[in-house]
């Protein structure tokens, strides 16, 4: 054989080669037969942290400022603060019932004039400026769940249904004085109010000018995006590739299979970031490793796994401010 | 006649639970058990817990709602 049929046969080899390896990535890309980029978050270590106050109770909620990350730790009734390297700076607020005491503070949001807190059981919103004064707030006539902040002194409050009626919201505006602006997303009632707790848990998501974006964590593949006046002007179909995870629970009107779609969700620059529920004891569904990262358009653009479970996270620049399943604060470089 | 006798149990049993049923809500306050509620609820719900375990635990609040109401 001489060297021009070799060199011949040896391009043919590299391109049954690369044909084979394309049909097998196709093959494993899921419903959309397209390979999907996975990449390794790269975990960043976190300062040592001694004081006890820095220890976390029971984080349920983040926010970003400009300079600092923001945990509302419900069984501490308190807001921590540490820097956006994990360093533990102070903490807001201490249980009780008077102004700036909290009770099961649920949500926390940062913005100019300070950070607001949903103070679930004391019915209200308390804002606090940086320094750990109140500073504002206002009572709201239902159990506050999330506090996002929307700019213009706009604040976003979420709702849990309470499930004896018809008519309630899940997202209620407010400003800064407490004088409620809109109010959107009527709750999906039924005569089993322990299927309509799941039915109507959402995540929220603000977008950059005011609007917000809402994620069903159950039952819904769509993401609604609602305007700055809480209009609904849109729903995002997410990729197929971002899958279900059902679970068999039993219900009044028999077992009834919940369609888990999203344990956690953040939004970065236009980018969605959907952590999907995970199968865990057999038959239960938890936190994920992983997170889809969704354009506005709804594409799957890549997965990141995660070294652990996740039960909430922030992503902002690239980096993922997550609280795990030890209800621990980890920092993950995740990329752009 | 002992399909009246059982009838006439039947109806007096009911009767007896409804009597004692219908005076219970007033030995309880019913903004308690409301509150107590929306607390169970609200707590249940940031556990963060896996679905099932908080499927249980929002049943527990129901049951326990209804006992709260009924003053049992």
């Amino acid at each position: 054989m001489d060297a021009t049929k070799r060199q011949v046969l040896a391009a043919a080899a590299v391109v049954l080669v690369t044909a084979v390896a394309a049909f097998v990535a196709a093959g494993s890309g899921g419903a959309g037969g397209q390979a999907v980029d996975r990449r390794q978050a790269v975990e960043i270590t976190l300062p040592a942290n001694v004081s006890d106050e820095a220890v976390l109770g029971r984080p349920v909620a983040l926010a970003l400022a400009a300079d600092r990350l923001y945990i509302a730790d419900a069984l501490d009734c308190a807001v921590k603060a540490f820097s956006k390297d994990g360093r533990f700076l102070g903490s807001l607020g201490r249980k009780g019932l008077g102004p700036g005491e909290l009770s099961f503070p649920s949500g926390v949001a940062a913005f100019d004039e300070g950070v607001a807190v949903a103070d679930k059981l004391n019915f209200r919103i308390q804002v606090f400026d940086a320094r750990g004064t109140v500073c504002g707030g206002f009572k709201v006539p239902f159990a506050p769940d999330r506090v996002f902040a929307l700019g213009g002194r706009k604040l976003l409050v979420t709702a849990n249904p309470s499930g004896r009626g018809r008519g309630e919201r899940l997202l209620h505006a407010f400003d800064d004085g407490g004088r409620q602006l809109w109010d959107a997303l009527e709750a999906d009632i039924s005569s089993d109010p322990v299927l309509d707790a799941f039915r109507n848990m959402i995540l929220v998501c603000p977008g950059e000018d005011g609007d917000v974006y809402v994620v069903y964590r159950s039952g819904r593949r769509t993401i609604l995006h609602f305007s700055g006046s809480g209009i609904l002007t849109g729903q995002i179909a997410v990729d197929e590739r971002h899958g279900f995870k059902s679970l068999d629970m039993p219900s009044r009107r028999g077992v009834v299979t919940l369609t888990g779609f999203c344990w956690a969700a953040a939004r970065d620059r236009g980018t969605f970031y959907l952590s999907a529920p995970e199968a865990v004891d057999g038959r239960d569904l938890g936190p994920g490793r992983t997170a889809s990262v969704v354009d506005g358009q709804g594409r799957l653009r890549s997965v990141v796994e995660l070294p652990c479970p996740v039960h909430r996270f922030l992503v902002a620049d690239g980096r993922m401010f997550a609280i795990d399943d030890e209800g621990l604060l980890r920092i993950f470089e995740v990329g752009r | 006649m002992k399909k009246l006798a059982i009838l006439a149990l039947a109806g007096m049993v009911l009767l007896a639970v409804g009597v004692s049923y219908a005076a219970a809500p007033a030995l309880n306050n019913q903004t308690d058990c409301n509150t107590n509620y929306t607390k169970c609820r609200e707590f249940t719900l940031n556990l963060d817990a896996p679905w099932y375990k908080v499927m249980v635990l929002l049943t527990a609040c129901d049951i326990a709602f209804g006992k709260c109401m009924l003053g049992l």
